[in-house]
């Protein structure tokens, strides 16, 4: 049988074969590469005013030759200074996008990242005036609520890529174990409305807490308890993609 | 990315644009 009246398998056979010369390629000659970069770097680095501070890695997380330099050791530089170095170096021929180790999303970690709660506050500032409203026993929304929903997605657009837990509440008439449930099922109902209207599903989680928290300075019995909450649990940002242009930061 | 990554996605763009104007020129004859 000939093999080349089976396209795909030429097609799939052709990419292998290119993979396999990329890595052979780019072994021989990748740590050579990295390696006169990292000589030429220094230099740059100390002539835009980095000297003893900055340093140039040319490597990968994983250690691999790569020609996107992370630059650590520039906490102490003002904002131009490091804008200055990273130009800098990106001007050396070869030398690809530039990161800073702490200040990029994907460097090491452990540095506080910018919470975005106001949306949290643009959500509660909604429901205080108005509120998502439920048949009785029911986790049925009124027909009403669209109109709120509409808002609330509007009001949650900044907190995408954040983690957003919604809280369902009722007051205590019934029993608490149907309490729970239904705040639970309420909050659901939320959620796959939101779902609807295009907030990533994943990042949204729910609960339901029955009547345990009140708000606070009403009766446990007050109609008004049975409402939704909504608050930022944790913050993902969206990761900035790299891009070939040297960045303050 | 390593380098060998850069490479590879470079070679493989070459490759399917080979592949496409390959195809378009004796491809469809036959």
């Amino acid at each position: 049988m000939n093999i080349f009246r089976r396209p795909p398998l030429v097609v799939a056979l052709g990419a292998s074969a290119i993979f396999l010369l990329a890595r052979f390629v780019a072994g021989a000659s990748a740590p050579e590469f990295a390696a006169r970069l990292s000589t030429e770097a220094p230099a740059s680095i100390t002539e835009a005013g980095g000297g003893g501070h900055v340093r140039a890695i040319f490597l990968t997380q994983r250690g691999l030759p790569s020609r996107h330099p992370l630059l650590v050791g520039g906490e102490p530089l003002d904002e131009t200074t490091r804008a200055d170095i990273a130009h800098a170096v990106a001007s050396i021929p070869g030398v690809g996008g530039i990161r800073w180790s702490d200040g990029d999303m994907m460097a090491m970690g452990g540095e506080q990242v910018f919470r975005p709660l106001h949306c949290q506050e643009d959500v509660q500032a909604l429901l205080r005036a108005r509120s998502i409203r439920f048949e009785e026993s029911s986790s049925r929304m009124d027909i009403g609520s669209d109109e709120l929903i509409d808002e609330v997605v509007t009001a949650l657009r900044p907190c995408l890529g954040a983690i957003i837990l919604i809280t369902g509440h009722t007051d205590n008439s019934g029993p608490e174990p149907g309490n729970i449930a239904l705040s639970s099922e309420r909050a659901n109902a939320v959620r796959a409305a939101l779902v609807e209207h295009g907030i990533p599903a994943d990042g949204l989680r729910t609960r339901g807490v029955g009547s345990r928290r009140p708000v606070e300075g009403l009766e446990p019995t007050d109609p008004a308890n049975r409402r939704i909450e909504f608050s930022v649990i944790a913050t993902e940002p969206i990761r900035p993609t790299p891009v070939d242009t040297p960045a303050p930061r | 990315m390593p380098i060998w990554m850069e490479v590879f996605v470079l070679m493989l763009l070459a490759y399917m644009a080979g592949l496409g104007i390959g195809w378009s020129i004796w491809g469809r004859a036959s």
